[in-house]
């Protein structure tokens, strides 16, 4: 009892910094005290990743030169960087936009590469991807077993994907160069430092890796499509295609442009496979180059040309989501 | 009774709130206790201590200051192969050959075995201001863009007089050239040692095939590209090995400073006009990429690999010798056919010597004892028919790694010991054996002792030729852009991507670009 109404009175008479904190915070209303708990996280976001992110772009208004940062130059950069001045300090041959609109030119230049590597890998990505989900879809026995063994590639870590593939195309061991070779796809030699067939080859291991990613999202899509309208649609003497076409593809169609966003601000930037199956110097993602560029010291072409991927990578995002409207987000 | 339950729902609240605070608090308080607790283990340790935390190489390093035994651990980047190679016997060499004092350990932080990657990661380090490695092992053709940039240690200033005098007087003074400050002549690194490429062969094929070495002075004599070409493919048809000739042709630094340059060179051809020009002025040097002798030099390797005629011009060479995995090739891979046995002539390092030339029977890798030969790299036309000042004849690329120390490092004290023991001429000679470095010293490289050293003593005759005629890479601020548009220049031309011609034109248009900045 006694001991009861000492601490009750203990408490209300208590003083001190800790106590007058927590008293603070039981009074605030509970908007206020959800901000003050997300703070840690904005601190950390902050020091981490706007702080670094501001900085760079500090640096990419400095001029560039071979032994450090120049003076201020504002988007002197950037003026450079599409005007070709600041081709100098990227790897190797490799420009910013192409000098030629060959299949050599466009795999030789950053932007068009990445742009390219892109669409490619992204629509084929697609397509093999809503087939695996199509398949997926269906009853079948040992679905269960097909399902993992189609996501295997997806959980397969960057760095052995690129030994796989760069052991398959390998000028002394690979096995798949000379078939390829034949077909006229790839260079019969030299594979892996030929820009386009470097390119080639990446763009396959990409899509090998990343189509069960999509046909997990596209099967989610079809997973959710009533069963009924299809029971309805056979009723109606519907055939399979025409219930493809008037069901289930505008239903998924959302999922798809998800699917597909996601995929392309991945592609676009591009770097680890690269570095593995080939080279910066030879297949020149637009990632590629700021590394490139950072690892050479040349801090201020490495935030311009990184400001200028992300200000890329958003249009594409704006477009794919005008496209496909609000049901995308 | 409504005012109790007001007071119960405000106690509950503030309990989950006030539990909240406590339990935050609580695991800040452990962590923090948790974190000084392995801070104060690392510094007891002695060893090498607190490991987690800082990924990657950094194993921290621990200063020995209070309680414990004293021991200062010195980080020291370096090939990944020297240290599986010799890394305990060049520790112990140290101590031993080198007197440096028992408390000061020497602990490896291997880098990477592409002398891109490695500048790279140096280049990453620094300017974190990262204080260990304590010691960078850097290569000769890229010190001068971390001394530009002001990130190592200017040892002009901290080193001991008498040190930096014997570095002055009894150093191979072209190659220390290359770790000082043009304009200063300020001293960053300390030579560690120069490096010579050889052409190797296999002496018992060689042989077989009728040839006699020793006779006709292999050795010492360089032959012409042409009278080689035939040897190559002479021995190859006798003898039962799958390669002819293997070398060093990836799209990477040493395809732009060494092996083409070496036959651009051995051509009569440079980069930038010959000697004189090497080191600058960047934007007033003549660029004579794209020049006759430049594009013969290419389309030779071109014939050596493809077995193309161009017009009759190479009709007199053997051709089909090399194969086309060159092109992906840097040291290591290049070396290991040539090491088991399949292959006839090998460029490489003096390194290759000492790991190549010891005897297969002791040791479990792959090498070919007495049966290796070196002789000088072949050339096309001689110095007096050179059409750039300096050039032609054998020519060996100039390598070869200096130790530059780390501005940041905690352990700076030490470090002129660890000079000092470096610069034990008995040192330098336990490097020579164990993996083939020559001594930056002439006195040394001349010695009777150096060739009393197995396996690479046996080839001191050819490194001294080699020697005589290196070439040292074009090293301005702007030779790592210059020389990743080289390299990829001249691998296309070999792998028939491009004509040389074509090839050289716009390498031409791209140096100058990089100059004119």
């Amino acid at each position: 009892m006694s001991t009861e109404t000492a601490g009750g009175e203990r408490e209300s008479r208590r003083s001190g910094p800790l106590v007058r904190v927590t008293r603070w915070m039981e009074n605030l209303s509970d908007t206020t005290y959800a901000y003050l708990l997300l703070l840690p996280v904005f601190v950390l976001l902050g020091s981490i990743a706007i702080y670094p992110l501001l900085r760079t772009f500090e640096m990419s208004l400095f001029a560039q030169t071979f032994t450090g940062l120049g003076e201020f130059v504002g988007p002197g950069n950037y003026v450079d960087l599409f005007t070709g001045n600041m081709d100098r300090y990227l790897p190797g041959q490799p420009t910013f936009l192409p000098q030629s609109y060959g299949v050599e030119g466009l795999v030789t230049s950053a932007l068009t590469m990445t742009l390219l590597f892109a669409f490619v890998s992204v629509f084929f990505e697609t397509i093999i991807g809503m087939g695996q989900a199509l398949i997926l879809d269906q009853d079948f026995y040992g679905r269960r077993w097909i399902r993992a063994a189609i996501i295997i590639p997806w959980a397969v870590p960057v760095v052995i994907q690129g030994m796989m593939f760069y052991l398959m195309f390998q000028p002394s061991i690979g096995f798949l160069t000379p078939p390829l070779a034949d077909l006229g796809l790839l260079a019969p030699t030299n594979t892996l430092n030929d820009p386009a067939s470097a390119t080639f080859v990446i763009i396959v291991a990409d899509i090998w890796k990343t189509s069960a990613f999509m046909a997990l999202l596209i099967l989610a899509g079809l997973q959710s499509i009533d069963r009924g309208l299809y029971d309805v649609a056979k009723v109606a003497g519907a055939s399979k295609w025409q219930q493809f076409k008037h069901i289930t593809f505008p239903l998924i169609l959302p999922t798809i442009a998800v699917a597909v966003l996601f995929r392309s601000v991945a592609a676009m930037r591009v770097y680890g496979i690269i570095d593995i199956v080939s080279s910066c110097t030879v297949v020149p993602s637009l990632s590629c180059m700021v590394v490139e560029s950072f690892f050479s010291g040349f801090n201020a072409a490495a935030g311009t040309i990184a400001f200028t991927t992300a200000a890329i990578i958003g249009l594409v995002v704006m477009s794919l989501i005008l496209w496909q409207g609000e049901e995308a987000i | 009774m409504s005012n109790n339950h007001s007071d119960d729902d405000g106690q509950r609240s503030s309990v989950s709130r006030r539990r909240f605070v406590a339990a935050s608090g609580a695991s800040g308080v452990a962590a923090t206790l948790a974190g000084c607790a392995d801070l104060v283990g690392g510094g007891d340790g002695g060893s090498d201590g607190g490991d987690g935390g800082d990924g990657g190489d950094g194993t921290g390093t621990t200063t020995g200051d209070g309680g414990s035994d004293g021991t200062t651990t010195i980080q020291w980047g370096i090939g990944p192969t020297a240290v599986q190679t010799a890394g305990e016997e060049m520790k112990t060499a140290l101590h031993e050959a080198g007197g440096l004092r028992d408390d000061i350990e020497i602990e490896w932080v291997p880098s990477a075995s592409d002398t891109g990657e490695v500048r790279s990661n140096y280049n990453r380090i620094l300017n974190a201001d990262q204080s260990d490695p304590d010691i960078f092992q850097m290569d000769n053709g890229w010190v001068n863009i971390f001394i530009q940039r002001g990130l190592i240690q200017n040892l002009s200033e901290t080193l001991p007089e008498d040190l930096l005098s014997d570095i002055n007087e009894n150093y191979f003074s072209g190659f220390t050239d290359t770790a000082r400050e043009p304009s200063s002549g300020d001293l960053y690194g300390v030579p560690l040692f120069p490096d010579f490429p050889t052409m190797q062969y296999r002496k018992d094929l060689v042989e077989q095939a009728g040839y006699d070495p020793e006779s006709e002075n292999w050795a010492t004599e360089p032959m012409t590209w042409e009278e080689w070409s035939h040897v190559v493919a002479d021995v190859k048809d006798n003898a039962d090995v799958e390669y002819g000739f293997t070398t060093q042709w990836d799209i990477y630094e040493g395809t732009a400073c060494c092996t083409f340059n070496e036959v651009m060179s051995s051509w009569g051809g440079a980069y930038f006009g010959g000697r004189e020009n090497l080191f600058g002025p960047v934007g007033e040097r003549p660029i004579t990429v794209d020049e006759p002798e430049v594009h013969n030099a290419l389309n030779m390797m071109r014939k050596f690999v493809h077995d193309e005629e161009f017009d009759g011009t190479f009709a007199d060479y053997a051709g089909n010798i090399a194969p086309t995995d060159i092109l992906g090739w840097i040291e290591e891979p290049s070396r290991s056919p040539f090491a088991e046995g399949d292959a006839v002539f090998h460029r490489n390092w003096p390194y290759s010597l000492a790991l190549t030339g010891r005897n297969p029977e002791e040791t479990e890798d792959p090498a070919l004892g007495e049966d290796l030969g070196a002789m000088p790299i072949p050339y096309a036309v001689p110095e007096s028919e050179a059409a750039q000042p300096g050039t032609g004849g054998t020519t060996s690329a100039l390598g070869g790694w200096h130790l530059t120390f780390n501005p940041n490092s905690e352990n700076l004290d030490v470090i002129d010991e660890v000079v000092s023991a470096v610069m034990e001429p008995d040192f330098a000679l336990e490097l020579f054996r164990l993996q083939g470095w020559l001594p930056p010293r002439p006195e040394l490289f001349n010695s009777d002792e150096a060739r009393d050293v197995a396996p690479v003593g046996r080839y001191m005759e050819t490194l001294q030729v080699a020697g005589e005629n290196a070439m040292a890479r074009p090293v301005t601020p702007v030779w790592s852009q210059e020389s990743s548009n080289i390299a990829q220049a001249a691998n296309n031309v070999v792998g028939q991507e491009n004509s040389a011609e074509d090839a050289m034109a716009s390498l031409a248009t791209s140096l100058e670009n990089i100059e004119q900045n």
